[in-house]
C-alpha cells in the first residue's frame, strides 16, 4: 500500500446503519485546514462496511485517500474489535494525528486505541488548531461542566488524538473529487469476544428529560385550546410539549410534560417557553436548556433573566404566525 | 465473583459555578466527594453480588485522604478497599492513571469483573474504563446502564445511546462503565458507617506495584495543558422587537439558525 | 405616576388570587412595587378608599392568609433584591426585600456571592469579610423552598431544624414595614419594649402608634397562632408572625449563623408509630448535635412508594423496602467527625432499642446523599398535593385538609391515639408527617368527594378542640390564615379574640390588611 504515507492526520468516520455519520465530515472539513497547514495528507478512516458512495463522499469532505478496514470481526460495532483494528493500522503506518468523533461509540473505543498506543488522548474537544511553532496540534475542550476551558496538546508521543463533539463544527462545503473507491485494508482477525445479542433503534419517548426540542407552555396561553398551536410548533420542529406546573395542576397538560423542581429537568437545544412567568420552581428545571426563547406579555417577567432571546408580546398571537411563517 | 469498582474523589461542587466578581470557580461544598458516577458503578456491583455471590472490592487511587471514598464505599456494602497512593502518581493524565489502576488491579489478583462510573464528572473524559480494559487485555462495554443478567462466566447488559439501544453479551472476565440507570445508588446505613470507619484500607505505593516510574504521573502523561481560560458567559437576552407578525418572521429565523446552522 | 402602580385585575391575573393551599380567592385591582416608596405611596392611595389589601409573598403558604376575597392585591415578589449586610460581634446580618426567595438567598449565602452594586459602602466593606469568613446559614427551613422571606417573618415560619435553632423569629434583626395609611414604622430588636401590656411605637413621619396586649398566655410548645404577646416584649416580635395583617413588610434584617462543620442526616425506620415516638424521645434526649427530628407515617411511605412505582419524575426516591413501616429523619450538625460517629452509634443503639435495625437505615453525608433524602422529605407533601389536585378537578371546592397542631410533650401519645381512632372511625384517607421533636407532625386528610371533605373538616376541628383542651397550638408553623382562623376563636376564646381585635384596629383602623387572615369573616372588627 505505497499510496498511504506514514505521518499523516487521520480522521475516523463512523458508519452508524448505512451511513457515515456527519461528524465524520464535520471533522474532515475542519481537519482539511489543519492538514494544509501542517503539510500533512489526510485520511479519512472507514471501520467495517463502507457505505455505497461513501469514498467519493468522504474525498468530496476533503480526505485525500479514503482508507476501509474490514473482515469477520467488525461485524459487530463493539469497543474491542474496532479499537483492535484501528491498533494494528495505526501501527501500521504511524498516523502523526488521529481524530474521532465523539459519539458514544467513539468516546468508548478511542480510549483503548490510544491506551494501546501509549499516547495520550483528550476528550470531547470543542476547537482544534495547530500552533505555529511546533506544529503541534492544539485541541481545547469544556471542564468543569463547561464552566472552564482547557487547551491541551501531546507533545512527546504520536498519534496525537483527540475526540471531538458533533455538531460544533460546520459541514463542509463539497469540493471535487477524484475519489471513486477506498483503499481496501482485509482485517482477518477472529471476532471479539463479546456479542452483539440486539440493537434496536430508539425513538424518543414521552420523557422530556431527553428532549433535544422543548415547546413548553405556561399560565400565559389562556385557554386549554391554545395548546394545540404549542404542539403543533412542537411537532414542525421535531420536539417535545412541556409544561409549567400550573397548566399541569390545572388539569390541562399531563404531569409527564411537566417542567420544574417538581417535575422533570430539561437539558435541551432548544426551548421556547410561550406565557411562562419564570417562577422559581420552574427556573429551577431548565438551567441544562441551552437556546432559551421566551414570549411573555410581562417585560419584567423573571424568565426573561435566563433567555437567550426575549419577545414581549401575546404568545399566542405570536404563535399563530410563527407557525404560518415556518410553513413558508 | 470477584468484582473490583474504581472510584475517584471529586471536589463536590460538580456543577461549579463562576464568581462573577473572582471569576473562579465558586464551590459551595466543604468537603471533596466520592464521583456520582461511581456510585452508580458501585451499586451495579452490589446488585450484580446480590445475583452471583462473591466479593465487591473498591479501589481508588489518589492522595491519602481520598481513601474516604473506600470508607464510603464499605459504607454502602462494600466488602473492602484498596488504595494506589504516592507521589509519584501526581499530575496522571488518563493514560498514566488506567496504567496504575492495571497494576492495582493486578495486585489484588485480578478481578472477574471491573466496573467504573462512566466518566468522573470533574474531568468528563470517560476515557479511564475502556484505557484500563485494553491494559488489561480484557473486553468491555461502556456506558451500561442495565445489568439483564449475571451468571459466573458472562454478563447480558444493556446500554443506551443517543439513537440505539444495546444488548451485549459479554464473557468475563471484563469490563463496564456504568451510566446512570436502574442502579440507583442506595444509601449507607448506621451499620455500614461504622464498619465502614473501622475498615483497615490496604495502601499501594507505586514500589509496592513494581511501577514503571516513566509510565506514572505527570511523567508517563503524553497529554499537557497549556492553557485554561473562562467561556463567554450568556449574556442578557436578546430582545426581539416589532408587532407579533414582525416577532414572529424573526424569531422564524432564529429557531431556523439554533437548530440548523450548526450543521 | 401614582395611577400606573395600580391596574385592574384581568384573566390572566388568575394566578394571584391563589396560593399552595389551593384556596381561590377574588380581587378587582392588584400592583407589583419594587421599593419601600412606592409601598407607602400604594397604601396611602388605597387608604382614601379603604380599600381591602392582601399582601402577597411568593403564595407557598398553606392557610390561605394571600388569597384575596377582594379588595386589592399587593403582590412583593418584585421586592427581590437584597438590600445590604452588617457585621456585629462575629454575626453577619443581612438587610432583604420581602419578595426574596428563601431558596435563592441561601444560595447566595452559601456561594458568598451578591450583587452589591447597589450597596453602600459599609456594606460593601462587611461582604468582603463575608467572603472570607467560614460559610454562614440562614437556619429557617421550611419545606417550601420557594417560599419569601417576606411570608416566612408573616407567618413566623419552621421547619425540621427549627428543633434546635427555633422558628424564623429568633433569626429576624429588624423590620421596617408600612402601616395601612401609608406611614412608615421601623423595629429593631432590642430597642423597643412594651411597657407591661403596653406597647407605643414612633412612626417615622414621627406620629405614634399605642396599642394594648391581648392579656393571653401563649402555649408552651411550638406556636404560630394569633398575635405573639407578652409582658414586657420586644416590639418587634408583634409584627412576626402577625399574618399581613398589622404592616407591610419592605426590608427585613435576618441574622446569620456559621454553618457546622458536618451535616448527616439519619433516616430510621420502625415497625409502628409508638417504637418512633420511643426513638423520638431517646433522641431527643441528647443534648448536643441534632439539630432536627422529623417523622413520616406508614401513609405517606406507602403513598412514595406508589410514586416511585408510577411516576418516572420520583423514579430518583431511594427503595423503600415493604418492612420499613414508618421513618424518623434526625438531622446531625457537628463540629468533628469524632462527634458524628459518636451520636451515629448513639443512633444506632437507640433504632436497635426501640425495635429497629441499623443496618436498616439511611445515612447521608455528602451533598448528593442529603439532596436525595431532601427530594424523599419534599416528595410526601407533593405527592399529597398532586392527589388532592386530582380530587380538586371532581370537585373544585375541595382543598388540602392538614393539621398544624403541636402540643407539650407530656400529651403527645394521647394525641396520636386521637389521630389513630377518629381516622379510623371515619375512614378516612391520610397521611402524616412532621416535626416529632417538637410534638409537631401535620395530619392530611385526602379527600376524593365532598361527603370526605366536609367529614375531613370536622374532624380537623375535633382535632383543634382537643388540642386547645391540652394546652397545645392550632396552628404550630403555617400561620391561622384564612383557613385556621376559626380555630383560633376555639384555642383563644372570644374575650382573647376582641382583644387581638383591638389590637389590630389600632394599627389598621379601617380594618384593610389581611382582611380574613386571623379574624373569621363574622368576627372582623367594623368601624
Amino acid at each position: 500500500m505505497e499510496k498511504i504515507k506514514n505521518g499523516a492526520l487521520w480522521v475516523f468516520c463512523e458508519v452508524q446503519g448505512d451511513a457515515l455519520l456527519p461528524v465524520g465530515l464535520q471533522l474532515l472539513g475542519r481537519a482539511k485546514t489543519l492538514a494544509a497547514e501542517s503539510n500533512r495528507p489526510l485520511y479519512a478512516i472507514v471501520l467495517g462496511k463502507i457505505p455505497q458512495g461513501g469514498a467519493e463522499l468522504l474525498g468530496a469532505s476533503g480526505a485525500d485517500e479514503v482508507i476501509c478496514s474490514d473482515g469477520p470481526a467488525m461485524k459487530d460495532k463493539l469497543e474491542q474489535p474496532y479499537a483492535d483494528c484501528l491498533i494494528a493500522l495505526a501501527k501500521q503506518y504511524q498516523p502523526d494525528i488521529l481524530l474521532v468523533g465523539a459519539t458514544p461509540f467513539g468516546r468508548a473505543f478511542a480510549p483503548r486505541v490510544a491506551a494501546a498506543l501509549g499516547t495520550g488522548l483528550t476528550a470531547d474537544c470543542t476547537e482544534l488548531s495547530i500552533e505555529e511553532e511546533s506544529g503541534l496540534l492544539l485541541q481545547t475542550r469544556p471542564a468543569f461542566g463547561g464552566n472552564m476551558m482547557a487547551t491541551i496538546k501531546t507533545a512527546t508521543q504520536r498519534p496525537q488524538m483527540a475526540t471531538v463533539r458533533p455538531g460544533v463544527l460546520p459541514l463542509p462545503e463539497p469540493a471535487e473529487t477524484t475519489i471513486r473507491e477506498p483503499i481496501m485494508i482485509p482485517y482477518n482477525e477472529a471476532a471479539g469476544l463479546a456479542r452483539l445479542l440486539k440493537e434496536t433503534a430508539i425513538t424518543k419517548g414521552a420523557d422530556i428529560s431527553q428532549s433535544k426540542i422543548i415547546v413548553a407552555a405556561g399560565r400565559g396561553i389562556g385557554q386549554k385550546k391554545n395548546l394545540k398551536l404549542v404542539q403543533a410548533l412542537a411537532d414542525k420542529l421535531g420536539g417535545q410539549v412541556g409544561a409549567s406546573r400550573p397548566l399541569v395542576d390545572m388539569g390541562f397538560c399531563p404531569y409527564s410534560s411537566q417542567i420544574g423542581q417538581t417535575g422533570y429537568s430539561v437539558a435541551p437545544d432548544l426551548l421556547i417557553c410561550c406565557g411562562i412567568s419564570g417562577a422559581v420552581q420552574h427556573l429551577a428545571g431548565i438551567g441544562g436548556a441551552k437556546k432559551v426563547i421566551a414570549i411573555n406579555t410581562d417585560p419584567k417577567a423573571p424568565i426573561f433573566a435566563v433567555a437567550d432571546y426575549q419577545i414581549v408580546g401575546d404568545c399566542v398571537t405570536v404563535l399563530e404566525h410563527l407557525l404560518q411563517e415556518l410553513d413558508k | 465473583m470477584k468484582i473490583i469498582v474504581c472510584m475517584k474523589q471529586v471536589p463536590a461542587a460538580a456543577t461549579a459555578s463562576i464568581d462573577p466578581l473572582t471569576k473562579t470557580i465558586v464551590r459551595t461544598g466543604r468537603n471533596a466527594v466520592t464521583n456520582p458516577f461511581d456510585l452508580h458503578a458501585l451499586q451495579a456491583a452490589l446488585d450484580i453480588r446480590k445475583q452471583a455471590e462473591g466479593t465487591v472490592t473498591a479501589i481508588t487511587m489518589g492522595i491519602p485522604a481520598a481513601e474516604k471514598v473506600l470508607r464510603d464505599a464499605i459504607a454502602r456494602g462494600a466488602n473492602d478497599g484498596a488504595i494506589l497512593s504516592d507521589r509519584a502518581f501526581a499530575g496522571s493524565d488518563t493514560l498514566a492513571t488506567s496504567y496504575a489502576l492495571s497494576l492495582g488491579v493486578e495486585k489484588l489478583g485480578g478481578a472477574d469483573l471491573i466496573v467504573c462510573g462512566k466518566m468522573a464528572v470533574d474531568g468528563d473524559t470517560a476515557q479511564i474504563g475502556p484505557e484500563l480494559a485494553q491494559h488489561l487485555g480484557i473486553p468491555h462495554v461502556s456506558d451500561v446502564c442495565e445489568i439483564l443478567e449475571a451468571a459466573e462466566d458472562h454478563l447480558v447488559v444493556r446500554r443506551e445511546w443517543d439513537d440505539a439501544e444495546q444488548e451485549v453479551y459479554l464473557p468475563l472476565p471484563a469490563l463496564i462503565t456504568v451510566a446512570k440507570g436502574k442502579n440507583l445508588p442506595q444509601l449507607p446505613t448506621i451499620g455500614g458507617m461504622l464498619r465502614g470507619r473501622a475498615a483497615e484500607i490496604a495502601v499501594y505505593t507505586a514500589e509496592a506495584l513494581q511501577a514503571d516510574v516513566a509510565r506514572c504521573g505527570l511523567k508517563g502523561s503524553p497529554t499537557q495543558v497549556v492553557r485554561t481560560f473562562t467561556p463567554p458567559v450568556r449574556g442578557q437576552a436578546q430582545a426581539v422587537e416589532g408587532n407579533e407578525q414582525q416577532q414572529a418572521e424573526k424569531l422564524a429565523m432564529i429557531i431556523q439558525e439554533v437548530l440548523y446552522g450548526k450543521d | 405616576m401614582e395611577q400606573t402602580l395600580i391596574r385592574t385585575v384581568v384573566s390572566a391575573d388568575e394566578e394571584y388570587l391563589r396560593d399552595e393551599s389551593k384556596k381561590v380567592g377574588h380581587a378587582e385591582s392588584i400592583s407589583f412595587p419594587e421599593t419601600h416608596a412606592q409601598v407607602c405611596q400604594i397604601m396611602a392611595q388605597l387608604y382614601e378608599t379603604g380599600t381591602p389589601v392582601t399582601v402577597q409573598g411568593s403564595r407557598t403558604g398553606l392557610a390561605a392568609a394571600a388569597v384575596p376575597f377582594g379588595g386589592h392585591v399587593l403582590n412583593l415578589s418584585r421586592m427581590d433584591k437584597v438590600l445590604g449586610m452588617r457585621q456585629e460581634n462575629d454575626r453577619f446580618y443581612i438587610t432583604v426585600q420581602p419578595g426574596v426567595i428563601l431558596q435563592k438567598l441561601n444560595k447566595s449565602i452559601a456561594a458568598r456571592s451578591f450583587n452589591t452594586d447597589a450597596w453602600d459602602e459599609a456594606a460593601q466593606e462587611t461582604y468582603k469579610a463575608f467572603t472570607k469568613t467560614p460559610v454562614q446559614m440562614f437556619t429557617p427551613d421550611p419545606t417550601e423552598s420557594t417560599a419569601a422571606i417576606g411570608g416566612m417573618v408573616a407567618c413566623n415560619a419552621s421547619g425540621a431544624r427549627s428543633y434546635h435553632y427555633g422558628p424564623t423569629r429568633r433569626h429576624i434583626n429588624a423590620i421596617r414595614g408600612v402601616l395601612a395609611d401609608g406611614r412608615t414604622i421601623a423595629l429593631r430588636r432590642g430597642e423597643i419594649f412594651a411597657k407591661g401590656l403596653e406597647l407605643k411605637l414612633q412612626t417615622e413621619e414621627g406620629s405614634s402608634v399605642t396599642v394594648q396586649l391581648p392579656t393571653y398566655n401563649m402555649p408552651k410548645c411550638k406556636n404560630a397562632s394569633g398575635y405573639y404577646c407578652h409582658e414586657n416584649m420586644d416590639a418587634i416580635d408583634l409584627l412576626i408572625g402577625s399574618d399581613g395583617t398589622l404592616a407591610v413588610m419592605t426590608e427585613i434584617e435576618i441574622s446569620l449563623l456559621p454553618t457546622p462543620a458536618l451535616t448527616w442526616g439519619v433516616t430510621a425506620f420502625f415497625p409502628d408509630q409508638y417504637k418512633a415516638v420511643a426513638y423520638t424521645k431517646q433522641v431527643r434526649g441528647i443534648d448536643q448535635g441534632i439539630a432536627a427530628i422529623e417523622y413520616f407515617d406508614s401513609c405517606a411511605l406507602d403513598i412514595l412508594r406508589k410514586q416511585k412505582a408510577e411516576n418516572t419524575a420520583f423514579a430518583g426516591l431511594p427503595f423503600l423496602p415493604e418492612e420499613y413501616g414508618c421513618a424518623v429523619y434526625t438531622e446531625l450538625h457537628c463540629d468533628s467527625e469524632e462527634q458524628a460517629y459518636a451520636l451515629l452509634e448513639n443512633l444506632g443503639g437507640y433504632c436497635a432499642q426501640a425495635g429497629g435495625n441499623p443496618d436498616m437505615t439511611w445515612v447521608a453525608t455528602s451533598d448528593s446523599d442529603r439532596d436525595m433524602l431532601h427530594f424523599f422529605r419534599h416528595a410526601v407533601p407533593e405527592s399529597v398535593n398532586m392527589q388532592v389536585e386530582r380530587s380538586k378537578r371532581n370537585y373544585p371546592e375541595i382543598t388540602k385538609v392538614g393539621g398544624d397542631l403541636a402540643v407539650p410533650d407530656e400529651c403527645f401519645e394521647t394525641l396520636l391515639a386521637l389521630y389513630d381512632s377518629t381516622l379510623e372511625a371515619e375512614g378516612l384517607q391520610h397521611a402524616a408527617w412532621g416535626h416529632i421533636g417538637d410534638n409537631h407532625i401535620h395530619v392530611n386528610i385526602l379527600p376524593r368527594d365532598m361527603d370526605e371533605y366536609s367529614r375531613g373538616k370536622a374532624l380537623l376541628a375535633r382535632w383543634a378542640a382537643e388540642v386547645s383542651r391540652m394546652g397545645g397550638a392550632v396552628s404550630a408553623e403555617h400561620g391561622v390564615g384564612k383557613l385556621k382562623a376559626p380555630f383560633l376563636e376555639v384555642m383563644y376564646g372570644a374575650e382573647h379574640i376582641r382583644e387581638m381585635a383591638a389590637l389590630k384596629a389600632a394599627f389598621d383602623p379601617k380594618c384593610m390588611l389581611g382582611r380574613g387572615n386571623l379574624f373569621a369573616p363574622q368576627q372582623e372588627v367594623v368601624e
